[in-house]
């Protein structure tokens, strides 16, 4: 237990020691969000509507800025290996790898996006469930995340983005569902409930296949 | 039976025997295959009858619905192959999935394109944002992610490890995704064959449909057979059971 607990202390003071790890999703997503008025329109009107949409698509595009971390830093510089030859519980190990990693890219934005109110006119009345839905579907994807990173590391190839766009699809539609439902009056409290689900039920599959994919690279 | 079967999987892991076997059935599976296939299709574009609703534009029925339908056949088979890779480490299984996945995708592929040439007198449109186009074309992403993967590794075990991985999150992930596009958006006609209620779709359309969609799986079990030797071929060429066959033709 001790080990773990130091393992996710070293994974916290490796998180808030390189400051790009949780900027530089937070720039994409100011960048991104102050972007739309300007391509699409400053109507307010039009705006309001695809709000929840384009928060979203640009959650889970800079979760692509991110995924990588999860592992490339500890495989470049050899700590996987040692890892893998500790003998510890490796799913675990992961798990500490992931939630650090949603903590310092995921959250953030997650915070943030309390912004788009003001940005591109999102209904106030929504906030609440943009703000469960993202905090349901953004570790799912988290975990999507750090299965394509373990697949595709030390290549830097479209494999990993190619892998996770498809899988995260269902989290996205509930997302936005869960919004539009709330914004019309409609209960959404069924869409978190699935997103939570979904979270559940992939945990477990997604740290036994990422822990797998990782010893791939050390035959 | 039983020990029978135990028999013939063990075999079915050996590349010679294998290889042996499938030269011999070759023949006789691509005869068969494309006799049905171009039997059901004269049968369909000129015999089967005209509908009454849609027209004669019904008839790409006999392309659209094979192809769909095997599509997604290949990729369970293949979330198959991948357990058995991973749970026992037979190597054919590494073969079929690569073997296979560009059939998939190629098969899916048509789907999609037949689907839009037939959406487009019927609904008006090329491409709608429905349940089941959404469904099939993630079904599209998941085959190019798997033939993606297939050259990042080095090793062959490796890569073969790492698309069965990415096969079964995938198995497990498209339900998911077709029950979410479901709530999401339909407009796709209902199916039309289903093999335990009633078809709502005439004996005279349904004979040819059949005819057309048992071509296409002896088409594609066709054209795995060959894929898989040219795969095993490739990977076994400098063995001695290979060189001696080689030797022999």
């Amino acid at each position: 237990m001790i080990y773990f607990i130091k393992i996710l202390k070293k994974e916290f003071l490796i998180y808030s020691r390189k400051s790009s790890s949780f900027i530089s999703p937070v720039v994409f997503f100011l960048i991104s969000i102050s972007l739309y008025p300007i391509g699409i329109s400053n109507d307010p009107d039009i705006l309001k509507n695809l709000a929840p949409g384009l928060i979203w698509i640009t959650v889970l595009l800079s979760t692509l800025i991110s995924f990588q971390n999860i592992f490339s830093e500890d495989y470049e510089d050899g700590s996987i290996e040692l890892l893998l030859a500790s003998g510890q519980n490796l799913s675990l190990i992961v798990l500490i790898k992931i939630f650090v990693n949603w903590i310092f890219s995921c959250l953030p934005i997650i915070i943030l996006s309390v912004l788009s109110v003001f940005l591109i006119y999102f209904p106030q009345e929504g906030l609440k469930s943009l703000i469960i839905s993202l905090l349901i579907g953004t570790p799912t994807i988290c975990l999507f995340g750090a299965l394509a990173g373990a697949l595709s590391l030390g290549k830097n190839s479209i494999t990993g983005p190619a892998l996770m766009m498809p899988l995260s699809l269902p989290i996205l539609i509930l997302g936005t569902q869960a919004i539009n439902y709330s914004l019309n009056g409609i209960n959404f409290s069924s869409n978190i409930l699935l997103l939570t689900a979904i979270l559940v039920f992939l945990l477990p599959i997604i740290l036994f296949a990422s822990v797998g994919a990782l010893k791939l690279h050390f035959n | 039976m039983f020990q029978k079967l135990k028999n013939f999987y063990h075999k079915l892991g050996s590349y010679p025997w294998f290889y042996k076997i499938s030269g011999k059935v070759i023949p006789f599976v691509g005869f068969f295959s494309i006799s049905l296939i171009v039997i059901s299709s004269i049968w369909g574009l000129f015999f089967s009858p005209t509908d009454a609703v849609q027209g004669d534009v019904y008839r790409i029925i006999y392309f659209h619905v094979p192809a769909v339908s095997v599509s997604q056949v290949i990729y369970y088979s293949m979330s198959v192959a991948a357990a058995v890779f991973l749970i026992w480490r037979m190597k054919m299984a590494g073969v079929y999935i690569k073997s296979l996945a560009p059939i998939g995708a190629a098969f899916t592929f048509i789907g999609l394109l037949s689907g839009a040439i037939w959406g487009q007198p019927t609904w008006g449109t090329w491409w709608v944002w429905d349940a089941r186009l959404t469904s099939t074309l993630v079904l599209f992403l998941f085959y190019l992610a798997i033939i993606g993967m297939q050259s990042t590794f080095a090793s062959r075990k490796s890569a073969d490890t790492a698309v069965s991985i990415i096969t079964l999150v995938g198995v497990v992930n498209l339900p998911i995704v077709k029950k979410s596009v479901d709530w999401w958006n339909t407009l796709h006609q209902p199916a039309s064959i289903s093999i335990s209620g009633e078809s709502s779709i005439s004996s005279e359309m349904l004979i040819p449909l059949l005819l057309s969609i048992l071509g296409v799986y002896l088409f594609v079990f066709f054209t795995g057979l060959l894929f898989m030797r040219a795969e095993i071929s490739s990977r076994e060429q400098n063995k001695e059971w290979f060189k001696k066959l080689s030797s022999n033709n």
